[in-house]
């Protein structure tokens, strides 16, 4: 029930810089999702901010109040771990009690906020086991019971659904949401599935080498990400680069491929080389299309196909409705509908 | 591979060598024991080649296991024909028949009238006298110009002398040392009808002698062999009263430490007696076999001659008790007119009894813990306690009616076991199984199985070495009842049990705190040179326990211990006086001395176990724990504590049992003073079994009963153990 705010945190383990100068703010009650590759910082980051690590440059608030300095006790923040780190030798009304027991809650509100989270969570019938004695998704469980009998102002997740099996996840997924919405604390989640990133957050902050590429609501960064790897990392299948120049009002694709420039593309100067980056699902099968391509593989998923091809040298993929995919060897004529440009050295989306 | 065969062959070599080897040395070989050691052994080896008798083959044999190698070989034939000995043995030798009259080897008229009587047994000579071993009087030649003929002009020159330098170093609280003083006051450790002698008048007037010596700083309080060394060689002692090894002490490649001279022992002015040493006679022994060939009496008398006598006194200083021998060395000849005016050591096996009482008495005296005659009763008590008769024998049918039947019951359901053919199949199918398992089942029966049931069996069985009798559980009824006296005794099996108890209880408390809190610093990641505070904080456990235990019972010297020195200098920046603590002589100092030292031998293994238990608690549970609000202490009590509990029990069990049983920090450090209270239950077995009159079977009793309560203690930790971990789980 806080606003978090970062400022210009740094965190560096001797000369390694993990955390460079990190400004965010993030609203109360909202869910923050931090989301990069493996190695980006996402948990040195969480942990900054419990914590239970301490930042090397900057300052961290929660509700206007400074707690840089103040150890996870006293920040009012619970975590699930990734791997659950739950007290192995406790049963699991301890583990759930552990911390209210600590704060020296009374025995009867210690009980009754046990039994209210074991039935929200339904694992009322293994109070009495040891952790060693569940499943993982059952051990999960008692990880998120154990963080929210505390009601504390923030919530934290280290990538709490790795651990567990595809179906499993996806419904945990939606508990996590739904617990977020009424439970109405902050919540800061981190994970490397951009799937589960962009499903999950109210905002999304994306990662790279310990600097923020890019935050925003999960659709606008998926719709005008700020750079190319931002670009890249959101969305499935991931977003196509080429090579282009522009010429008048369309762009030149190596090859000699012209694809007009789309309505609201922003105006680039005539002549510049420039990457053009083009999401799957941002093409059309059309005849009058100008650009070919060239199928190579198909990928039938149900409600859609993943198209694999070429268009000119370089690798594409394109993404169609419907069950039925065109057949290895084609040739089809593609419109693109929308389109990025993105600075070739920088990186930086052109707009 | 036939495994088995192999074994046979081995087992049947290692028993037809040693008999082969029999065989031949009956063909007229002289076999000779000795104990003797450096220059000695030297002497030795230079007279062997001046005899031209049969070959002897020479076996040197340790001093302290010569006496008991003797008794297990000579009653089966296998042992020397001849042994050089103290003649102080010679009364359980003949007892036990290990010795015979040394009959044409003794050359009459040749030796001191001291010496004689010392080999001297009802008449018949069962020794050759070789060389005499006694006190005397060391003198630092720097320190005194005119030596004073009495020891109360010893005592009167303390006055003298320059600050910091004692006047007479001698170990005054040892019974053997003493007893020069007791003697010249007329008395005797053991008097002839084997009663214990330090009692009575003589005794008390004795000790007021000493008292009055320590009172007026004439000599040091609790000097042992190595202080009295060492204030002599350093000139900090005008007198020592010590024997031929101090010589050997003071002598340095560039000459002597000091420059001084020996002589006789003084007068006692008090008494007009004269201090006379006891006196040790190292003798030329013959087993009866051996006395029987006059070729091996004829090398003892070679061994004797006045040769002999001369290249051991040349080589190695030995003073010898002949009479036509002089040396030319002033040294030995001061040792060689001590030896004249010298008590001989008592042959009776009862001496071997009365000298734990006496330096118990002594001890406790001298530290002015209980008034002299008391104690001196006292110690006569324990003498009859130790001296009392051995049970009565029993008929062991009983026991072989019990053990019969249950090898009847086991033999009967063997044989209706192997009627049934799968039992048989069975049996058939696992015999190579057991061959791989045969040498293992060898070994554990033979070092671990053979000796439980051979101590046990000890256990039934009284009455001194050589004339051992079965006495049922006689020795347990004596031990559990406190021999008949009080319970909570001094010396009583409860008391030390509850000694023993509060020992390990306290130690292992010490050690599992002391080892958390280490090791817990050393887990730290932050530490730095931690690898170099591991390896001091191992040290004390690579040290040999026994160089730590010397070092600590040092350090709690009354008058030059570190820890004496450390609090007076404290008192003295304090400004306020300190007395100087004598740590023995009560129970609570003497029981924290050796609870100190053992703390300080058994904390790093604690901590090595604890360290490497640590890395098992994954750190991501103990972050939780710090989210979930946890303090440090709370983190510890809560998280770590339950979770590497497991893992430590083992190692608290090994501590447990090792501190149980820690017999060297208790028998260096307090030795159980004051009084054998800080005795623990081994170092008590060990007493009995080595300084009571060698009573095995009741000393086997102690180490049945302590067999019997570790085996309790571990089956009980063991509980506590399983029952901890089935929580934890993997
Ligand atoms: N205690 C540490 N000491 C040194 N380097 C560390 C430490 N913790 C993390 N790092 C490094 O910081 C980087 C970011 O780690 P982390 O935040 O765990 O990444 P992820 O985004 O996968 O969660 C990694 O390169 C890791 O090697
Ligand atoms: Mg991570």
């Amino acid at each position: 029930m806080v606003e978090i705010r970062l400022r210009a945190v740094s965190k560096r383990f001797g000369d390694t810089v993990v955390l460079d100068g990190i400004d965010a703010c993030f609203p109360d009650r909202s869910f923050v999702v931090l989301v990069g590759k493996s190695g980006c910082g996402k948990s040195t980051l969480l942990r900054c901010i419990a914590g239970l690590e301490e930042v090397t440059e900057g300052g961290i608030e929660f509700g206007g109040r400074d707690v840089t300095r103040l150890a996870p006790r006293d920040r009012d923040v619970a975590m699930v771990f990734q791997s659950y780190a739950l007290y192995p030798h406790m049963t699991v009304r301890r583990n759930l009690a552990f911390g209210l027991e600590l704060r020296k809650e009374k025995r009867a509100v210690i009980d009754a906020r046990v039994a209210e989270v074991a039935k929200l969570l339904e694992i009322e019938h293994l109070l009495d086991r040891h952790p060693r004695a569940l499943s993982g998704g059952q051990r999960q469980r008692v990880a998120m019971g154990r963080a929210i009998v505390r009601r504390p102002a923030v919530f934290m997740f280290d990538e709490p659904l790795s651990n567990l099996d595809p179906t499993l996840r996806n419904t945990v997924r939606v508990d996590i949401r739904r617990m977020h919405d009424d439970l109405g604390a902050t919540t800061i989640y981190v994970t490397h599935d951009q799937v589960e990133a962009m499903t999950l957050a109210d905002v999304l902050v994306v990662l790279d080498r310990g600097v923020v590429q890019q935050i925003g609501a999960p659709i606008d960064v998926y719709r005008n990400p700020a750079n190319r790897f931002v670009a890249g990392f959101v969305g499935s299948p991931a977003m196509n680069f080429l090579d282009g120049r522009v010429v008048d009002s369309t762009v030149e694709l190596a090859g000699g491929v012209r694809v007009p420039l789309p309505e609201g593309t922003p105006a680039v100067a005539a002549g510049k080389t420039v990457v053009v980056g083009i999401r799957p699902h941002d093409v059309r099968r059309d005849p009058d299309g100008t650009v070919a391509f060239v199928v190579e593989l198909v990928e039938t998923l149900g409600s859609h196909v993943h198209v694999h091809g070429r268009v000119g040298d370089a690798v594409f993929v394109a993404a169609f409705e419907g069950h039925t995919g065109p057949k290895r060897g084609e040739t089809l004529s593609l419109v693109v509908d929308r389109l990025h440009l993105f600075d070739p050295e920088t990186g930086v989306a052109l707009r | 591979m036939r495994p088995w065969r192999w074994l046979v062959a081995v087992l049947v070599a290692t028993w037809l060598l040693p008999a082969a080897a029999r065989a031949t040395d009956r063909d007229g070989r002289i076999r000779l024991w000795h104990a003797w050691r450096g220059e000695e052994e030297a002497a030795l080896a230079e007279l062997l080649e001046s005899w031209d008798g049969p070959t002897v083959e020479v076996l040197a044999v340790p001093y302290d296991a010569l006496s008991s190698k003797l008794g297990s070989a000579i009653p089966f034939g296998e042992g020397p024909d001849i042994f050089v000995d103290s003649h102080e043995r010679l009364g359980e030798y003949h007892r036990r028949e290990l010795v015979a009259d040394v009959g044409d080897a003794f050359e009459d008229g040749a030796y001191v009238g001291e010496a004689v009587d010392a080999v001297t047994i009802d008449g018949a000579r069962f020794g050759v006298p070789l060389s005499m071993k006694s006190l005397a009087l060391y003198v630092n030649d720097d320190l005194v110009a005119v030596v004073p003929g009495d020891l109360e002009g010893i005592a009167a020159l303390a006055e003298t002398l320059p600050e910091g330098v004692v006047a007479l170093a001698y170990e005054a609280n040892n019974a053997y040392a003493h007893a020069a003083i007791l003697h010249a006051c007329g008395g005797r450790l053991l008097n002839d009808d084997d009663s214990f002698g330090f009692v009575g008048p003589a005794a008390e007037t004795s000790i007021d002698v000493v008292l009055d010596l320590l009172d007026a700083g004439v000599v040091p309080r609790e000097a042992d062999g190595a202080l009295v060394t060492n204030l002599f060689r350093s000139g900090k002692a005008a007198f020592a009263m010590s024997g031929p090894w101090l010589a050997a002490d003071l002598a340095t490649p560039e000459g002597d430490a000091v420059r001084y001279h020996v002589e006789p022992l003084p007068l006692l002015a008090r008494t007009r007696g004269r201090l006379q040493p006891l006196l040790t006679v190292e003798s030329a022994m013959l087993s009866p076999s051996g006395a029987a060939r006059p070729e091996v009496r004829r090398f003892a008398a070679f061994l004797a001659s006045s040769a002999a006598a001369a290249r051991r006194a040349e080589r190695a200083r030995a003073v010898t008790a002949r009479t036509d021998t002089p040396s030319a060395d002033p040294i030995v000849r001061a040792f060689a007119a001590q030896g004249r005016a010298a008590v001989p050591m008592s042959t009776r096996p009862a001496m071997r009894a009365a000298w734990e009482p006496a330096n118990k008495a002594l001890r406790k005296i001298l530290r002015g813990d209980a008034p002299v005659t008391e104690a001196l009763v006292e110690a006569e008590h324990r003498f009859a306690m130790v001296m009392r008769p051995p049970p009565p024998a029993r008929s062991p049918t009983i026991l072989l009616v019990v053990i019969g039947g249950a090898l009847m019951f086991g033999a009967v359901v063997l044989v209706q076991r192997a009627r049934t053919r799968a039992f048989r199949e069975q049996v058939r199918r696992s015999i190579p199984a057991w061959l791989w398992v045969a040498h293992a089942v060898f070994v554990v029966g033979v070092l671990v199985v053979l000796p439980l049931l051979v101590g046990t069996a000890t256990s039934l069985f009284g009455g001194p070495p050589g004339d051992v009798h079965y006495v049922g559980a006689a020795n347990f009824v004596d031990i559990l009842t406190a021999r008949g006296g009080p319970l909570l005794a001094s010396g009583s099996f409860w008391l030390t049990l509850l000694v023993t108890v509060l020992w390990t209880v306290v130690n292992v408390a010490l050690h599992v705190g002391l080892g958390l809190a280490f090791g817990i610093l050393l887990a730290r990641p932050v530490l730095r040179m931690r690898a170099m505070y591991r390896v001091l904080l191992i040290i004390p456990w690579a040290v040999p326990n026994y160089v730590t235990a010397l070092a600590w019972k040092g350090m709690f010297h009354r008058q030059f211990g570190a820890v004496t020195g450390a609090t007076m200098a404290l008192g003295d920046w304090l400004g306020v006086t300190i007395e100087p603590i004598a740590w023995f002589s009560r129970f609570s100092t003497a029981f924290t001395a050796n609870v100190a030292t053992n703390a300080w031998l058994g904390f790093p293994f604690m901590m090595v176990v604890t360290v490497a238990a640590l890395g098992s608690v994954p750190k991501d549970v103990l972050e939780a724990a710090e989210v979930d609000g946890a303090s440090r202490w709370q983190r510890f009590r809560h998280v770590t504590l339950p979770m590497i509990g497991p893992s430590l029990v083992p190692a608290v069990m090994l501590g447990a049992i090792w501190t149980f049983n820690m017999f060297n920090v208790v028998f260096l450090v307090s030795g159980g003073d004051p009084d054998g209270t800080t005795d623990i239950l081994v170092s008590e077995a060990y007493r009995w079994a080595f300084t009571r009159d060698a009573q095995y079977g009741y000393a086997a009793a102690y180490a049945v009963l302590i067999f019997v309560l570790l085996s309790g203690i571990t089956r009980g930790l063991d509980r506590i153990g399983a029952a901890a971990k089935a929580k934890v789980g993997p």
